[in-house]
């Protein structure tokens, strides 16, 4: 029976179904994860020629690869012979990839470079290519994928905002360009995927899930999400395509706050960035620091962390991150990223150690519902917190409290709409 | 100190670094530590300048600090409760002495409980560097790096000392 993601998805609730139904999952990958763009790559990770990474991306393992003419190319990591995978490490370097199976070789660009005694085929070996992705485009060096071809251009799926969040963390390099070759960390968690968008962004559960960091250590994180309302004018914010952000600027105290630090202990980095946008737009961008933001389906780009949600199965995922390294800064600045990338995020760090015990917690709390029950009132979540409040703004921006699930409800409303625009028909 | 003495040696603070950690015996075993003590478990293998890589974790002396801290606000939800942990540890060998330091290496493995979120026994494979001191008051602590069998492959949470 198919599913009626209408009524499981609803202004002020979503059914707890959705985040463990087996079928839910199955569409999710082809809909979201096929039909759709999603974030795959960083072009630093691959900057030579032959450079190579693998990812996961819903079902399928891509190659990422940096060819010779400079431009990048996405193809399975499946043999178009019998299926092997091409790929075991994480990254590489190679001119071609090898089958182990029966030594088929394909091209940086997954064409078909030899075949062991061709003879005994009748086709063109154009046919015996890889599967390659429909459609791939950068922005600022964020490969974005789109499998099956379909999707339209990115600009439809970025949309206006997308490019400005990518913008505002991408400025806060000297150079305007930032590296993330520093190697990707796995967090494993017991969950379903969605619940990562929803706790990235949420800002209702920080003074809570993470009140033994506050206890503990003064970050700047006290001013701008901690005590919710009473305290923060930080805000919630939708912007449309389930692109959504908790927006911190509003409540910084001081400039560098999103460094934990001062201009004394940066080096030549201020400097460097008033060298280049001038001292005024330095002034502010240096006072409101990087977004916290999640853009649809997949990619946070959290601060000075990113990370990449990756589905496993509908109750299993990884949080895959790594830390923004900008250019043009000296090594001592880049090392403190690394330091404030540890504290924050991944396995043993002093915060999202934390949201991956909930996100288990939330799993093992709705596993037992069924989305029968919608109708019987049963088994639903409520999103429904500061619908009143939250205002449109002149851009059209949906903002609410920072502790209002205005982000929440961005994201699920952007899923309900992929999941049914791309049913099939 | 005879070879045969100076193993002994190590494998009894090897051992009780094992129990306090496994026991959760914070302030214990945080008096182990020497004041430039450096903890650190790559993503990958042990190798190269860890101040330049991306790590699991790498706290200088202050860091493990709040790591202890944090663990004891009561507020951990990682760790609230505590995970029943055990470690048995083999295979020390003194791999380097003198300048008053022990450099030392072993092997363990870690069950872990984990009573917090999924209930699952949780298997922790591993090597350890550990880098030892002569101090008055007797061996301390300035180092010890720990590299997982499966660290390249991701981890659940690691919110207890390992």
């Amino acid at each position: 029976m198919g599913i009626d993601y209408r009524g499981l998805v609803r202004d002020d609730r979503v059914h707890s179904s959705l985040l463990h139904d087996d079928q839910a999952f199955a569409e999710e990958m082809d809909r979201i994860f096929v039909k759709g763009w999603v974030f795959a790559a960083h072009e630093s990770e691959i900057s030579e020629p032959g450079d190579w990474v693998t990812r996961q991306l819903g079902n399928e393992s891509v190659i990422v690869a940096r060819d010779r003419d400079g431009s990048v190319n996405v193809m399975a990591n499946r043999c178009s012979h019998r299926g092997t995978a091409l790929c075991w490490e994480h990254r590489g370097n190679s001119s071609s990839f090898q089958c182990t199976y029966h030594a088929w070789t394909f091209g940086l660009d997954g064409r078909v470079r030899s075949i062991p005694f061709p003879s005994g085929y009748d086709k063109p070996k154009e046919e015996l290519g890889l599967d390659v992705a429909g459609q791939v485009e950068s922005y600022r060096g964020f490969v974005f994928v789109n499998l099956d071809g379909a999707a339209g251009p990115l600009r439809s799926h970025l949309g206006d905002a997308g490019y400005a969040l990518i913008d505002r963390l991408c400025d806060l390099s000297p150079t305007g360009r930032i590296d993330l070759s520093k190697g990707w960390i796995a967090h494993r968690v017991k969950s379903n995927w969605k619940l990562w968008p929803e706790s990235d962004s949420d800002g209702y559960h920080v003074g809570f899930v993470h009140a033994s960091m506050s206890d503990t250590t003064d970050t700047y994180y006290d001013d701008v999400a901690i005590g919710g309302e009473a305290v923060s004018s930080s805000r919630a914010l939708d912007y449309g395509l389930g692109h959504i952000e908790l927006d911190f600027r509003p409540s910084f105290q001081a400039e560098l706050s999103w460094l934990g630090t001062s201009r004394d202990n940066v080096g030549d980095y201020c400097a460097a960035l008033e060298e280049g946008v001038g001292t005024e737009r330095a002034e502010q961008m240096l006072w409101d620091g990087p977004p916290h933001a999640f853009l649809f389906p997949n990619l946070f780009l959290g601060e000075l962390v990113i990370a990449i949600v990756e589905p496993l199965g509908p109750g299993e995922m990884i949080h895959r991150h790594t830390s923004v390294q900008f250019e043009g800064v000296d090594d001592r600045f880049n090392q403190r990223l690394l330091r404030q990338t540890e504290a924050a995020v991944g396995p043993a760090s002093f915060i999202t150690s934390d949201d991956a015990i909930t996100a288990e917690r939330i799993q093992s709390g709705i596993e037992g519902t069924h989305r029968s029950w919608a109708d019987d009132g049963r088994g639903w979540i409520d999103l429904s917190r500061g619908r009143h409040r939250e205002e449109r703004d002149v851009e059209g921006v949906l903002a609410g409290d920072l502790s209002d699930e205005t982000t929440n409800r961005g994201f699920w409303h952007r899923y309900l709409e992929v999941m049914v625009e791309r049913a099939p028909a | 100190m005879s070879a045969a003495d100076l193993v002994s040696e190590v494998e009894a603070f090897i051992y009780r670094e094992a129990r306090l950690a496994d026991e959760f015996e914070l302030d214990e075993w945080e008096s182990l530590l020497a004041d430039d003590f450096h903890y650190w478990v790559p993503a990958g293998r042990i190798g190269g300048d860890p101040a330049d890589q991306l790590s699991y974790l790498n706290d200088n002396r202050a860091r493990v600090a709040t790591r202890i801290r944090q663990l004891k606000t009561g507020k951990r939800l990682a760790q609230l409760p505590v995970s029943p942990i055990r470690r048995v540890v083999s295979n020390v060998e003194i791999l380097e002495e003198g300048g008053g330091e022990i450099g030392c290496a072993a092997n363990f493995v870690l069950y872990e409980l984990a009573v917090q979120s999924s209930g699952e026994l949780r298997v922790w494979p591993g090597h350890v560097r550990y880098r030892l001191r002569r101090t008055d008051g007797g061996l301390v602590m300035a180092a010890k790096w720990v590299e997982l069998v499966n660290a390249e492959a991701g981890l659940r949470n690691l919110t207890f000392l390992i």
